[in-house]
């Protein structure tokens, strides 16, 4: 029984994890915007303001859960909590650290393009269900922006899937350093199997997946809904998009699953491209840097790193760029970047044959 | 009663129960999204019946594809088609009904007769025998993939290739009509 206690423990973890990462999101975005900006941000609640998030959901879980008179209650009300539990069911999948996974599963990558696919069934029910033209808009915008982006972005995790031949997260990560089993060829020639660090990257051992690190980035954003594709939300058209009604804890569930689903494609991109939990650092010569930071402990740190570091990045991009009109975000998803994303498919597979 | 066996009535009530409602309801929006729900549950399922490649494909398609584009043609049409829908009389004896209930029958039967008789095929005995049956953990794509490739090639192909037909004939009604 002491098995079952296990999950339960690693399960409400890792929902205080998506929480805490909320809070500390939302912060982070206000004040980098606030930077970008060139203004304060938040400053008044705590040192720095960093008390202000906390204070907000305090306020919104005290707030009533107002439901609009002509809305599909059961639609409005579950439609938040699919929305959210569909990221959440994503990260059972994905590796912390060597050996450290909550669930080993050996189809791990396609459970996860599966699950987040369920983002897309909440968000038309929330659309649905609040029963106002704005939601409604919305939330076709979203379902046609994110049906759309994930072809790019399956093209190019296959030709990430083709380089390490494997669908088991666990087994992608581990090839991409010291511990890896077979043999790494940085660049195709040069072998650092015992080198390690960043030269053992899947973006180094076949330089063409930093065009589908790309590919993969920016269909990332559009499926997170977040600017420069933020059509689904555009609060100068839309309102607010698909969440106008929500207010209180719906709400919040919403913005909780905006900020969880952001840190998993980001993890699922460092995972693929970036190395995983492996250290940048390589071995030099006497110097086993790359065998002393490798880990369960020093695992956790880099993943959590360069995560966050991605993340960081989506923010930056999302206060730089205007956002895009319709008819451009179907132009870059169907002209660029699938036919970019064939070409790197068909590259991994010329690479696996003649270069591994 | 072990963990496997609870999880398993659990399922199969969940997807009889949820496909009955999305049967019955005259809510049209809701049965669709009832219908997700016994989706859900079969491919719960497969992965209980240790076909978890099944399951997952189960979700990517039917529920990312097939049920979101349900979705769309439902928001895309006017409340006047909807309501015409919802006040459309349903009996069950009608003659519109008859291939339903034909196929029902048909199932009816071929369940009674399989939990009748006990009968297991004879291909299933003989894989049992000689400890050719899958356990927990076996990697399976592999397999697909191969079979794919070799023993399944020409249903596959054809299969892509019923694929573009259709895709060439929606890119073609969806078409402006040239000036002439």
């Amino acid at each position: 029984m002491d098995f079952y206690i296990t999950y339960f423990f690693i399960a409400i973890g890792l929902f205080g994890f998506a929480a805490v990462f909320a809070l500390f999101g939302v912060y982070a975005e206000r004040k980098i915007s606030a930077f970008i900006q060139d203004r304060l941000g938040p400053t008044e609640t705590g040192k720095f303001g960093s008390l202000q998030t906390i204070a907000d959901i305090l306020k919104m879980i005290q707030k009533e859960v107002i439901v609009p008179a002509a809305a599909d209650k059961w639609l409005f009300l579950l439609a938040p909590v699919i929305i959210f539990v569909a990221v959440y069911m994503g990260f059972a999948a994905m590796p912390w650290g060597p050996g450290l996974v909550p669930s080993k599963i050996n189809i791990g990558l396609f459970y996860v393009f599966a699950i987040i696919s369920v983002e897309t069934l909440g968000i038309l029910m929330a659309g649905w269900g609040s029963n106002n033209k704005y939601s409604l808009l919305g939330a076709m915008r979203s379902a046609a922006q994110i049906i759309s982006y994930e072809i790019p972005a399956g093209f190019a995790i296959i030709s990430a899937v083709m380089i390490a031949q494997s669908l088991d997260l666990q087994a992608i990560a581990n090839q991409q350093g010291v511990l890896s089993t077979e043999r790494i060829l940085a660049l195709g020639f040069w072998d650092t199997t015992q080198v390690g660090g960043i030269f053992s990257w899947n973006i180094i051992r076949a330089p063409h997946l930093i065009v589908a690190f790309v590919i993969y980035f920016i269909a990332s954003l559009a499926e997170s809904n977040r600017a420069p594709f933020d059509i689904p939300e555009a609060e100068s058209e839309l309102v607010s998009g698909f969440h106008t009604e929500y207010t209180g804890l719906s709400f919040a569930f919403v913005f909780l699953a905006e900020y969880a689903m952001m840190f998993l494609v980001s993890m699922i991109g460092v995972i693929l491209f970036l190395g995983a939990w492996n250290t940048p650092l390589p071995n030099i010569g006497g110097a086993k840097l790359a065998t002393l930071t490798t880990g369960i402990g020093w695992g956790i740190f880099w993943i959590t790193i360069k995560t966050l570091l991605l993340v960081g990045v989506q923010m930056w991009i999302r206060w730089t760029i205007p956002r895009f009109r319709v008819d451009q975000l179907m132009t870059l998803a169907w002209k660029v970047l699938t036919p970019l994303g064939f070409i790197c498919m068909l590259i991994s597979g010329v690479w696996r044959l003649w270069l591994m | 009663m072990n963990i496997v066996k609870i999880l398993f009535y659990i399922m199969a009530c969940v997807a009889i129960g949820s496909a009955l409602y999305t049967a019955y309801t005259k809510n049209l929006v809701r049965s669709v999204f009832m219908f997700f729900v016994t989706l859900f549950a079969l491919a719960g399922l497969y992965v209980i019946a240790l076909a978890d490649f099944v399951a997952v494909t189960q979700v990517v398609i039917y529920v990312g594809g097939i049920l979101v584009l349900i979705l769309f043609a439902f928001m895309l049409s006017g409340k006047q088609s909807l309501d015409a829908a919802t006040r459309q009389k349903s009996k069950i004896i009608n003659l519109g009904n008859l291939p339903a209930l034909l196929l029902a029958g048909l199932f009816f039967i071929v369940m009674f007769n399989a939990l009748n008789n006990n009968v297991e095929p004879a291909w299933v005995k003989a894989a049992v025998q000689s400890g050719k049956v899958i356990k927990p953990g076996t990697v399976l794509i592999g397999n697909i993939g191969v079979n794919l490739m070799t023993k399944y090639l020409l249903p596959f192909e054809a299969i892509s290739v019923l694929l573009m037909i259709a895709l060439v004939g929606s890119a073609h009604l969806s078409r402006k009509e040239q000036e002439a």
